[in-house]
């Protein structure tokens, strides 16, 4: 899989550095914190997991990282650019992809149509195909699929159409909220594998998950978000062990 | 045939189509009135094109185009109006000479042949005219209300099209301390209508060749916009404003300029209807009431939202729906009832039998005639995709599948 971008020059930071700095970020809707404090940094090259139970501002974070939501306090810093007044487009130029909760592909589009979306930030016809076949490659059912409404799809298939679509942008980091959400086991084993596969091309991933066993199995490190701030870190694989971890999060 | 051979055969051709219509279209249909309602479905059509670029493809609900299609009205009646009084009176002798030389000796031909060489210098500058001054004000009320999420841009476009309308019907020339701004919306002649600058009737040269150039011009755009990345990038807007800004896809700028665009195309459908030939020769306040904005977004729903072959068959259906229920009138059974009840209201019993036809069409198609769809598929160059590999991806390693088998096991605290 072809990740490099045709415009864009790999990040600064070398593989090991850090790429993507969270510091003191705290946001508000409204007037209401919804998340107060929260410290991370995710290293060129690793998958870093966020973990927290229901409404503990995991999507925020991530929506804050997009500059989808305004900051409160602190900063976001991505390969040593404040993204303090940066608008949502120049953050995906700068290498960034999300994948949205809940998948939120564009229903009416076909799925071709929606991985072209995906490419908005280059438009380049020939790494829009490449992409296209490296996506189909990562994902066959797809492949068949690709006049079909992207409203008409499973909710396996659009998570992975929506995984999809943000690799056409060729991020050179992304940005993954829940992807098991609401999918048959079998579907979520396919696709952590290919989100496995994706962190394999060099691409830096931050994953969101409520599945904290295959979030920590899949992760080097992790952060257990609280009430909107960092309540633990570590690598994932001493997270696992963790008797508060296992008690809260992995059933005893 | 290369490309650009092609791209002007087709131009010669639509250009020999609509040239042929000037001329042939009162053989085509003879009744004049049906003439007449036939040129107001083409303009209509123009008013819902447009309309469908915001409404349809972006997903924002302006509910006030007939402001936009007002002001481009009065600004090419004022714009034709000023440029007919100072070409003057018409010099035939040219354009005589040339029919003479080419064996015409039909007077109505001669007369329609000089008054579109004469629409060459008159339509050009009060289309481009209203065009912009229509797009200048959907910038105006674009830009504040379409950077808020929700249905502010309903709101604020029915405001602004009453504000015009009734800021036009309501103005009288008046005493000492008017000032020039107020003098000028008073000089468009209020509830009475703006009749040219000197008050004969504005110049009427939008016939066949201009109407119908216009529907080609705008289907043609209004095509290009769906089938670009650009309408794409609408459609998505549309249906997941985040997810399309996650995707690099400004949110605003895409809906502002997009308003803008469908404000200028009602500004051009303005300018036909103001100019529109053997039409009503005064452009007046009440042609562009809320009723009118209506209609045109009941042509964009009933058409299909999104959809350009359904814009038009919605502009055409709607005129002519509306045509006949007002033709019921005239039908002894109800010149009857209105004898036997003096005290009914024919208009307001017009409007229940057209609400009655939209609510039935919508319970049969509740899409729209078209859905988002076309009459014809374009087809798609596309370069080649590549195949699915033969083998399935490996799903898991038998840690893995274990994991992945109990997922219900953990906690989701
Ligand atoms: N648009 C909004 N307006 C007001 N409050 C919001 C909004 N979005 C999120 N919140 C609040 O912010 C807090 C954090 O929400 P967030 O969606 O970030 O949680 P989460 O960790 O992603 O939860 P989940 O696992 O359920 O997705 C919650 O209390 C939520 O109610
Ligand atoms: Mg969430």
């Amino acid at each position: 899989m072809n990740t490099a971008h045709p415009t864009r020059p790999p990040p600064k930071a070398k593989a090991g550095e850090v790429l993507l700095s969270v510091q003191a970020l705290a946001v508000a809707y409204g007037g209401i914190r919804a998340i107060k404090k929260v410290e991370l940094e995710v290293k060129r090259g690793e998958i870093v997991a966020m973990i927290g139970a229901n409404g503990a501002g995991k999507t925020t974070t991530l929506k804050t990282i997009m500059r989808l939501c305004p900051i409160a306090e602190g900063k976001v810093v991505y390969d040593g650019r404040d993204l303090a007044d940066v608008v949502t487009e120049d953050v995906v130029d700068a290498g960034l992809s999300l994948v949205p909760e809940g998948r939120a592909i564009f229903p009416n589009l076909t799925v071709r149509e929606n991985l072209e979306l995906g490419a908005w930030n280059h438009r380049n016809a020939n790494a829009i195909a490449e992409t296209e076949a490296d996506v189909v490659a990562l994902f066959p059912r797809l492949g068949e699929r690709m006049k079909q409404e992207g409203g008409t799809l499973s909710g396996g298939e659009q998570q992975m159409l929506a995984i999809g679509r943000a690799m056409m942008a060729r991020p050179s980091m992304l940005l993954l909220d829940e992807p098991s959400l609401g999918i048959a086991p079998r579907l979520v084993a396919d696709i952590f594998e290919a989100i496995a596969r994706i962190a394999d091309t060099g691409t830096t991933i931050l994953l969101v998950e409520q599945n904290t066993r295959l979030a920590l199995k899949y992760s080097q490190r992790a952060y257990v978000l609280r009430t909107g701030e960092i309540a633990m870190s570590g690598p994932s694989a001493e997270l696992a062990q963790n008797d508060e971890i296992k008690a809260a999060y992995l059933g005893g | 045939m290369s490309p650009a051979v092609k791209r002007l055969l087709y131009v010669a051709l639509l250009l020999a189509a609509v040239l042929g219509l000037e001329f042939g279209f009162d053989h085509l249909v003879k009744d004049a009135a049906w003439r007449q309602l036939a040129l107001f479905a083409m303009v209509n059509v123009v008013v819902a094109l447009s309309l469908n670029v915001i409404n349809g493809l972006a997903g924002q609900f302006s509910i006030g185009h007939a402001g936009f299609v007002g002001i481009g009205a009065y600004t090419a009646a004022v714009v034709a109006g000023n440029v007919d009084v100072r070409l003057g009176p018409d010099d035939l002798g040219s354009v005589v000479r040339l029919c003479a030389r080419l064996g015409v000796q039909d007077e109505v031909t001669i007369h329609k042949a000089s008054d579109l060489v004469k629409s060459f210098a008159v339509m050009p500058p009060a289309l481009l005219g209203a065009a912009f001054m229509a797009s200048a004000f959907g910038l105006v009320v674009g830009l504040p209300s379409l950077r808020l999420k929700g249905d502010y841009l309903a709101i604020v476009t029915l405001g602004f099209a009453e504000i015009f309308r009734l800021l036009i019907a309501t103005a009288q020339t008046g005493g000492d301390q008017q000032g020039p701004i107020s003098a000028a919306i008073a000089s468009l002649g209020g509830q009475n209508g703006y009749a040219g600058p000197l008050g004969t009737g504005v110049p009427q040269f939008a016939g066949p060749f201009w109407i119908f150039g216009a529907v080609a011009l705008a289907t043609i755009l209004a095509w290009r916009i769906k089938f670009s990345g650009w309408g794409r990038a609408l459609r998505a807007l549309r249906e997941d404003e985040i997810a399309a800004a996650a995707v690099g896809v400004d949110p605003t700028a895409y809906k502002v300029t997009s308003f803008v665009i469908a404000a200028a195309g009602g500004g051009v459908a303005g300018a036909l209807l103001a100019s529109m030939r053997d039409g009503n020769p005064t452009v007046q306040p009440d042609q562009f009431t809320f009723a009118y904005s209506f209609d045109a977004i009941t042509m964009v729903i009933l058409g299909g939202s999104g959809s350009v072959t359904g814009a038009i068959l919605g502009g055409v259906f709607v005129t002519f729906t509306v045509k006949m229920i007002e033709q019921l009138q005239g039908l002894d059974a109800v010149q009857a009832l209105k004898a036997a009840h003096p005290n009914l209201d024919l208009n307001a019993l017009r409007m229940v039998v057209y609400a009655a036809v939209l609510i039935a069409l919508m319970i049969l198609r509740p899409e729209g005639l078209m859905g988002e769809r076309e009459l014809f598929r374009r087809t798609r160059k596309l370069g080649p995709i590549g195949k699915a590999p033969v083998e399935p991806v490996p799903v898991t390693t038998g840690a893995e599948a274990a994991a992945a088998k109990d997922p219900g096991g953990e906690a989701r605290s």
